[in-house]
């Protein structure tokens, strides 16, 4: 009696049957959806990144000889060639007849001599007037730049190239001049190279140097801060 | 009450009915169905290896493969064999493949002056180059941040800057990648053990045991680790075929890979391809084991900032800075350029 009375509260089997099948049905629409090639996937992926060789080139900035010497239409003549021949003025600060390609823009330091030895040519000055060799232009620069050169001293300013494990390999110490010019010293402006091209970076095509418009940087971001120029031009002569 | 489903005769298919073959035409069809349409959704969820070349398919002995950690010496060497081989089929160079031991007694550190960093990428892409990183979708182990001077706020900076020149007068730049932490939260995140730190302090990734759930990427606080989402392409002419196991090999789709401080170069004893690549000589690098090294003096001497301290990850990473900032300075000489005093 009770399994009949079961059956007879049980629902209309047709019905039963309809909504069982509507379950596979979509799991077969969904299946011969999936196997169906929906055409070529669009790939977000941007077009591949060109690394420049002038931006990964090692080679320092500036190549001076480090000796005293000149190239004159293609001869090459030491300083004292000339200058033994040809006395400058002492204390020259007048417009030069010679070396007019060269810019001197060292803040007061404005004077040949200076640096330049007064009588001898090839090589620089000292605080006492005696000669330092051309190629240790560090003690010549020691003479107003200290704490620099205190620092280059112990490798925390200036290039060190090769091996950082000298017991491996040699490793070099980058001079002074090897970056800086010393008639215009402030560190050369460069080329940047190109900003990064990443998946989720939002518009790379923008012109501003701000996060665009609509990148998650932008719009989560406080956006940039207004920093007071004024007050710190104050603190900082 | 004696009537029995058998004899009642309505329902010959019924579940009682249906004892003997155990299957009802209405249970034949129901699961038929389903039986069809799940096999059709596995074909269908499967179909994208039909794209994948008889080539490409594993090999057992990609399969099973065991841990860095757990492999013996010749088994190490086969791998390496192997990866060399991959290397040659995919690439048709010959790369040498080398997994040098982290040498002992070093800690290496690494110090980037922030006064005199100007921002002209040359790092980033002697990284790229050098780590045979993806040109696409690109990969970038080192991100330049420009700062604004006064401010020391990463939420305002900006990474995508591109002037003509730099550096731009009212900026500042902060490059950052990995800061090789001495307690590192992307290793304690990893669930399979894929990535670790080296006696030497270098965090590594075991690029065949990562299972790519990108935990380590999400614990990093200095956004150092990236993701492969798609496979990488490097034009073949541009490969570095100075490979190591832990660093710069071939990665595949959907691993991890970050900067290993150029592992398989200074293990050797040299630079790594940042510090090499840099003009201005801003990054330092060394053993803070030594005590005549370079990045010693500056942790001794000079004024030094560590990026997000508080998170207490104890990077080997830092920045320091000059007494002065000289070259922000706008030019003390009131001379144009040309004019004679």
């Amino acid at each position: 009696m009770e399994q009949l009375d079961g059956r007879l509260k049980s629902p209309p089997p047709t019905s039963d049957g309809r909504r069982a099948m509507v379950v596979p049905l979509v799991l077969l629409a969904l299946g011969g959806l999936l196997a169906a090639d929906l055409g070529p996937f669009a790939s977000p992926v941007p077009p591949p990144t060109v690394v420049p060789a002038w931006a990964v080139d090692p080679t320092p900035v500036r190549r001076p000889s480090l000796r005293p010497e000149i190239e004159l239409a293609g001869f090459t003549y030491r300083c004292s060639d000339c200058h033994r021949l040809f006395a400058s003025p002492p204390e020259t600060t007048r417009s030069l007849t010679q070396h007019r390609d060269i810019v001197l823009d060292h803040g007061i330091n404005a004077r040949c001599f200076n640096c330049h030895h007064l009588t001898n040519r090839d090589a620089f000055v000292d605080d006492w007037g005696r000669e330092i060799p051309p190629d240790q232009p560090q003690l010549l620069c020691a003479k107003c730049h200290g704490p620099v050169y205190r620092d280059w001293l112990h490798g925390s300013h200036g290039r060190t190239d090769g091996y950082w494990d000298t017991r491996q390999g040699p490793q070099q110490r980058r001079k002074c001049i090897e970056c800086h010019d010393p008639h215009r010293p402030p560190f050369p402006g460069l080329v940047p190279a190109p900003p990064p091209n990443t998946l989720r970076m939002g518009d790379q095509t923008s012109p501003r140097s701000e996060p665009a418009v609509g990148s998650p940087l932008w719009v989560y971001g406080p956006g940039p801060v207004d920093v007071d120029r004024s007050r710190l031009s104050e603190g900082d002569p | 009450m004696s009537s029995s489903p058998i004899g009642s005769g309505k329902r010959p298919g019924g579940p009682r009915g249906s004892r003997g073959t155990g299957l009802s035409r209405r249970g034949f069809l129901r699961k038929g169905a389903a039986a069809v349409a799940g096999a059709t959704g596995l074909a269908g969820a499967l179909s994208p290896l039909r794209a994948l070349a008889p080539a490409d398919w594993p090999t057992l002995e990609q399969f099973f493969q065991s841990h860095y950690k757990e492999m013996t010496p010749p088994e190490k060497q086969a791998v390496l064999e192997r990866i060399a081989r991959e290397v040659k089929a995919r690439y048709q160079v010959d790369a040498e493949i080398d997994d040098p031991p982290p040498l002992v007694g070093v800690e290496y550190v690494y110090a980037l002056n922030i006064s005199r960093c100007i921002g002209c990428r040359r790092c980033v892409f002697a990284c790229m180059k050098e780590n045979n990183s993806s040109r696409a979708p690109e990969i970038q182990y080192i991100r330049v941040l420009k700062m604004q001077k006064g401010s020391i706020d990463v939420e305002t900076s900006d990474h995508h800057y591109n002037p003509p020149m730099v550096p731009e007068h009212d900026s500042y730049y902060m490059p950052v990648q990995c800061h090789q932490c001495k307690k590192p939260p992307c290793v304690k995140v990893c669930p399979v053990g894929a990535t670790w730190q080296e006696p030497d302090g270098i965090t590594v990734i075991d690029y065949d045991w990562c299972i790519g759930c990108r935990y380590c990427e999400a614990a990093c606080p200095y956004w150092a680790r990236r993701f492969n989402f798609a496979a990488p392409q490097v034009p073949a002419d541009q490969l570095n075929v100075n490979m190591s196991y832990l660093s710069n090999r071939p990665r595949a789709k959907g691993v991890m890979e970050k900067c290993t401080y150029c592992l398989h170069r200074v293990r050797r004893g040299r630079m790594p391809a940042c510090v090499e690549a840099c003009p201005t000589g801003s990054r330092k690098f060394g053993n803070v084991l030594d005590p005549d090294s370079e990045v010693a003096y500056i942790l001794r001497h000079k004024r030094v900032y560590v990026f997000k301290e508080e998170v207490g990850t104890l990077p080997r990473f830092f920045y320091y800075f000059d007494e002065r900032g000289s070259r922000y300075r706008e030019p003390i000489s009131t001379s144009q350029p040309g004019a004679e005093l």
